[in-house]
């Protein structure tokens, strides 16, 4: 894909992070160059290579490099705790490693104990080093035009990634060429992805995000403008980046817009160039979503849905902010997918029923990775046309389908709890806690109470210039909560804290709350 | 309030509630590079700032020029409060 991409448009600026720029000709040749060098220190097809890398240029090189070698590519997140990235490279029994120096101490760290690693580039080596290392010149020594001819077929594993997963042992997720190429080809169509177009990648390059903000562009020969860790910390910094760069199409989760929009001041700027904005993952708060749909006129909106699991299945362009409904539907199913919504013995229910949601496509993954179990469990058979079977991916999310035909979200199965014997969605405690005009963000989550029950507390992070209290906040939910799905607490935070993807880390939340709690106890 | 106490007292802030204990800080140090703050230890750090200097800061002072260093951080602090904001 990239070789194409060089060839159509050797000049385009394929990346570009702070300042610096990388062509498509320059990309691919270093990518193939990286590609030779693992060949070189015996890596065979399927074996897998961790890649370990801060934003910046060398992220599209490792991505490439990696396929084009016939490796299954397993992106690690450098930020994640080192015994979390352990536990990725030895569940995957990763042999090679791409890195960089300034991540030497990690690396370093985490190789202590991952004895089937045998092969880092991208660290000069020392004495007394277990593995071998090859510096980023041996990858420029090799570069080449041309793809090193490794027979991968479409169905080969392209990537393995990792959700964190709610107890915290990562999911590992794995996709085939074939897959990723499918996703690509569907978005490049839907959202009419042309080489003029500037993507950038708000979300880290190890989620599922990456999947768009790299390879679809790559795809048309499109520029991806990686944001360096300070943009994401300073909106007013990154919406200037959106100015300048001339940002054309931007995906993320909803947090990132609504710092744009309270702290971009997006008023001021010239943001004409921006005509597509995709979001996903989370929902969107009303208020914060009509604002920024009113400070970028020249922008369409696009809520998509998926997972790491399935990438993206369904999708829903929104109409103008005047038209918006009081839900936000998860739309209909992309041109190469199908969806059901079952019962629990995975029945169709009737029409406009409640139910779980089935997908079946060719975006949906091939499987865990190492736990043939799991994958019987969410990879269900269901006969079909008398003769056949078809798999479907059990999404574990509550969705409905409305009379237009598009599907709408109820609750994620795991974000439903059980309240004094009322089902209670903390999606909903938290749109109503958003629906009082001085909450800026909310999160709410479940202490389980130890008697198959459990108790609601929130988080939430106060509008600026706002100064409420718990006390007001409670009052305020009296009116659009039933006493059962009321916090029985609520915690003013100047932030809630964030997972890789930028979605509300719930189980942090939990975590402290109970910290708290421990703490006050021992007083 | 001087400059170097501001910085001192940003310092203090960052080094007692932001960081862990191994991580070495210095006025100069890049402050946004990923590897001493995230993004909600920079909301924090602002609303310390705002609460302990008592100014407000608007949607257009979240920049990178203005929160690069803890030195660039208290040259804010001090145009802010100066100005009255």
């Amino acid at each position: 894909m990239i070789d194409e991409a060089a060839l159509g448009h050797p000049k385009a600026d394929a990346a570009r992070c702070d300042g610096a720029t990388l062509s498509y000709e320059q990309l691919s040749r270093r990518a193939n160059g990286l590609a030779r060098a693992l060949l070189a220190s015996g890596l065979k097809r399927r074996d897998r290579v961790a890649v370990l890398l801060g934003r910046g240029l060398n992220v599209p090189v490792g991505f490439y490099g990696v396929l084009a070698s016939g490796g299954i590519l397993v992106p690690v997140d450098p930020k994640s705790p080192v015994e979390q990235i352990v536990r990725i490279l030895r569940a995957t029994g990763a042999t090679h490693l791409v890195s960089e120096p300034d991540k030497r101490n990690v690396v370093l760290k985490a190789l202590a104990n991952c004895p089937d690693l045998s092969h880092v580039i991208g660290l000069d080596s020392e004495d007394g080093m277990r593995f071998e290392c090859l510096p980023w010149s041996t990858v420029d020594d090799e570069a080449s035009d041309r793809q090193p001819d490794v027979g991968v077929i479409g169905l080969d594993p392209a990537y393995v990634l990792h959700t964190s997963g709610s107890t915290g042992i990562p999911k590992l997720i794995q996709h085939s060429h074939a897959s990723a190429m499918s996703f690509v080809d569907w978005a490049a169509n839907e959202y009419a992805l042309t080489s003029d177009d500037r993507l950038t990648n708000h979300s880290s390059h190890h989620t599922c995000f990456a999947t768009f903000d790299y390879y679809a562009a790559a795809r048309v020969g499109a520029t991806t403008v990686i944001l360096t860790p300070a943009l994401l910390m300073m909106p007013g910094s990154l919406a200037s980046l959106l100015e300048d760069e001339r940002i054309s199409v931007w995906y993320s989760v909803p947090t990132a817009l609504v710092q744009l929009t309270l702290r971009g001041d997006l008023d001021s700027r010239s943001l004409s160039a921006l005509r597509w904005v995709l979001f996903a993952g989370e929902r969107f708060p009303q208020k914060h979503l009509r604002r920024i749909m009113e400070q970028l006129p020249s922008a369409r909106f696009s809520h998509v849905y998926g997972s790491t699991e399935t990438n993206v299945c369904t999708y829903y362009h929104l109409p103008t902010a005047g038209e918006l409904g009081h839900s936000l539907p998860i739309g209909k199913a992309c041109s190469n997918s199908d969806t059901l919504v079952v019962d629990h013995d995975l029945q169709p229910v009737a029409g406009g029923d409640e139910g779980e949601l089935l997908v079946r496509g060719s975006t949906v993954m091939s499987g865990y990775w190492g736990e043939p179990e799991r994958n019987r469990e969410v990879l269900v058979r269901r006969p079909s046309a008398g003769a056949l079977e078809e798999v479907y991916f059990r999404t574990g999310d509550r969705v409905r389908m409305l009379d237009d035909g598009n599907l709408t979200f109820v609750a994620r199965a795991d974000l439903q709890i059980k309240v004094r014997g009322h089902r209670v969605e903390l999606e909903e405690v938290e749109t109503a806690l958003l629906s009082l005009e001085m909450v800026e963000a909310a999160a709410a989550f479940a202490i389980p109470d130890g008697e198959s029950s459990s108790a609601i507390r929130a988080a939430v992070v106060v509008a600026a210039g706002s100064a409420s209290t718990e006390r007001e906040l409670l009052a305020g939910l009296d009116d659009v909560l039933p006493s059962h799905a009321a916090p029985s607490s609520i915690a003013l935070v100047e932030a809630l804290p964030r997972t890789p993807t930028g979605k509300v880390d719930r189980n942090a939340l939990r975590a402290s709350s109970i910290e708290g709690d421990r703490r006050d106890d021992s007083k | 309030m001087t400059a170097s106490d501001v910085e001192r007292r940003i310092l203090t802030f960052i080094r007692s509630e932001l960081v862990s204990s191994d991580v070495s800080i210095n006025p100069d140090d890049e402050l946004l590079s990923g590897a001493i703050l995230d993004s909600m230890g920079v909301v924090r750090l602002a609303a310390f700032v705002q609460e302990e200097y008592q100014f407000k800061m608007q949607p257009a002072d979240f920049m990178i020029e203005n929160f690069r260093s803890v030195a660039v951080l208290a040259h804010f602090v001090r145009k802010g409060t100066s100005t009255g904001q």
